[in-house]
């Protein structure tokens, strides 16, 4: 559909040079002009995200189907069709089924406690106080730094003599590895939560400045209390970015592939290997890319269903007078 | 004709408007003060424990560090000086900022283009070119990974050049990633700019390359800032594409400071302090760029509503 469009554009191109001043036709009020289009300048994005991502996408439901390895990866073109042969390994030899419940299972973890956890935080910070700059900013920290450098933080303090651990001990508690073992499937929720709250903390945010002062005055002429306040008048317009953290959070903590990836390494350890370090492992260490092709195409399906939700979700187009021809 | 934002973008993009006098205070206070204090107090130790523990660790030794210490029994500044001779993370931080940079430049330039198109003319498929930009933000990059990698292995065996393992193709493949991203926050961005200017160019005569140059561009620098920031940070945080498309002389920062963990589990004495100096020297760039841009950012991504 895209290199439809940009098929459209270069012929538009041809038609009208750019640049050249045009007497002003005849045009509606609306402002938009049905007939000078400047439709060319679509091309270099739709071609971009055409050959690197549409092309791909084809591939890679293409390389599912073949038996493609590391010995006939030179000639690709020609690899065997072995239909659903790749799926059917996928679900009954590897360890996909389970990947998908630990992916699944963590992602639904970490947004259900980041949710609370963004919203309060925006709650906190709505009265506005000396110092709430600050911490507004210091909110603002986890989010900002780099996901491999906040793996690569925790994994450090959480070695087995880490800093951590160091603390524990002193407390008398003897914690055990974080890093390998149960425990990292917990280790590898917590992280994540550390570093996406505040993502939820600025979609709470926005929601709580759209709640207009007369609403907060008339519950305040109400009497009503704090927490009826908040529960009743409050988090109703929050309804709004709430859900939108919930379906985003939930997409973001599923295709997270940097933060298991530098706390644990790859091959990851069986607690935490998670889809996104499945699929990776299973091109480019055990080299058996047809198959990992039809575990990222499954991967695929299953973030299709929140994606769905949100597309259908969003409000595309606001302006009045665009969109329609 | 009036082009109304959404609610969280224009809400996003205002100052908090409630008036500061005490009286309104106590009408929009949401808590009780005690609550509101216990908190604030328990998140900002949440985050700034670790955070200090970065500063702390960068400053000790690697045994002080590796012995577990929070707070160093030698402070030193060695590890500082350390990383570039180890591991060659100068070479990362420069290969990281001319890939992210020249990513950030070129994608604001091509969102604007594409933005402006899609705000303010009408064509066939426009609605399902919106959708796509949101939708392709969620793709997730391990299934873009190996077809990417095939792709280039092709294209350079046809033509008879190298793509994997240059920055080249490190630049492709983060513009284009960067792309729906970008052109969704610009987007937005356009959607709240009057057309009254534009309409009285026209009506002069303007073409609408001379519209796009001389009024929309001039307008919408926050938006242009925000598209290329975005883009650049997806560049300079990435680990996927950058952990199989690079060499060791074109690796990214964020793989070279992956280079730290590698030495050590090879049998190498840990070298937690310079881990840590180097994860700050890698997060600095990011989190200067961030807080002096902090308020055009927060409303362009509550805009675009993706990291």
């Amino acid at each position: 559909m895209s290199s439809e469009i940009a098929g459209d554009t270069l012929r538009d191109e041809e038609s009208h040079p750019a640049g050249r001043p045009r007497v002003p036709k005849n045009k509606k009020r609306s402002g938009v002009t049905e007939r000078d289009r400047p439709l060319w300048l679509l091309a270099p994005g739709g071609f971009l995200i055409t050959v690197i991502i549409l092309v791909p996408l084809v591939l890679a439901l293409y390389m599912s189907v073949i038996d493609l390895d590391q010995y006939t990866l030179r000639k690709w073109l020609s690899t065997p069709f072995i239909g659903i042969e790749n799926f059917v390994e996928a679900i009954t030899k590897t360890e996909l089924l389970r990947s998908i419940w630990i992916s699944v299972s963590f992602a639904v973890i970490a947004t259900v406690v980041t949710v609370p956890l963004g919203v309060a935080a925006a709650v906190v910070t709505q009265n506005p106080y000396r110092g709430r700059a600050v911490v507004r900013a210091v909110f603002l920290v986890p989010y900002v730094l780099p996901s491999f450098v906040v793996a690569t933080v925790w994994r450090t303090m959480l070695q087995p003599d880490g800093i951590v651990n160091n603390i524990l001990h002193g407390a008398g508690i003897d914690p055990g590895l974080w890093l390998n073992g149960p425990m990292s499937y917990w280790t590898l929720i917590f992280v994540e939560i550390w570093a996406a709250w505040p993502f939820v903390y600025l979609l709470a945010l926005a929601g709580l400045q759209s709640v207009d002062h007369e609403v907060h005055e008339a519950a305040a002429i109400d009497g009503a209390l704090w927490w009826r306040k908040l529960r009743e008048v409050i988090f109703p317009y929050l309804r709004g970015p709430v859900s939108l953290a919930f379906l985003l959070g939930t997409l973001n903590h599923i295709n997270n592939f940097t933060l298991p990836f530098v706390l644990f390494g790859a091959p990851a350890p069986a607690d935490v290997n998670v889809l996104p370090i499945l699929v990776y492992v299973t091109s480019f260490q055990s080299f058996r890319f047809g198959l990992s092709a039809a575990m990222a195409v499954v991967s695929l399906i299953l973030i299709a269903i929140p994606l769905f939700i949100y597309l259908r979700a969003v409000k595309l187009d606001v302006s009045e007078d665009g969109g329609k021809k | 004709m009036s082009t109304q934002t959404r609610p969280r973008t224009s809400a996003a993009r205002n100052t908090n408007r409630a008036p500061r006098n005490g009286r309104s205070a106590q009408v929009t206070r949401l808590m009780p003060t005690w609550l509101i204090a216990v908190l604030t107090t328990f998140l900002c130790i949440v985050v700034l424990v670790p955070i200090a523990y970065i500063f702390l660790a960068s400053l000790n030794t690697d045994t002080g560090v590796a012995s577990g210490e929070f707070w160093p029994s030698q402070f030193s500044l060695d590890s500082y000086s350390k990383i570039w001779g180890s591991v060659g993370l100068g070479k990362g931080i420069i290969n990281s900022l001319v890939v992210a940079g020249s990513v950030a430049v070129v994608s604001a330039i091509i969102a604007i283009g594409t933005a402006y198109v899609l705000v303010r003319f009408s064509f066939v498929g426009r609605l399902t070119v919106l959708r796509g930009l949101l939708g392709l933000q969620s793709i997730p990059g391990t299934l873009m990974l190996l077809p990417v990698f095939v792709l280039f292995a092709s294209i350079g065996a046809w033509l008879g050049i190298t793509i994997i393992g240059t920055l080249w193709g490190l630049f492709i493949a983060y513009l284009t990633f960067a792309l729906p991203f970008s052109t969704w926050v610009m987007v937005t961005y356009l959607r709240g700019l009057p057309r009254e200017l534009e309409e009285a160019a026209r009506i002069d005569g303007a073409s609408n390359l001379a519209i796009l140059f001389r009024i929309i561009v001039p307008l919408s620098w926050p938006g242009i800032v925000v598209s290329g920031i975005f883009a650049f940070l997806l560049g300079w945080n990435d680990v996927l594409f950058a952990s199989i498309f690079t060499k060791p002389d074109t690796a990214t920062a964020a793989i070279v400071l992956q280079v730290f963990s590698a030495s050590q589990e090879g049998g190498a004495i840990p070298v937690y302090s310079q881990m840590m100096a180097a994860a700050l020297v890698c997060a600095a760039p990011v989190v200067i760029l961030y807080f002096i841009f902090q308020r055009y950012l927060v409303g362009g991504l509550t805009a675009g509503g993706v990291k």
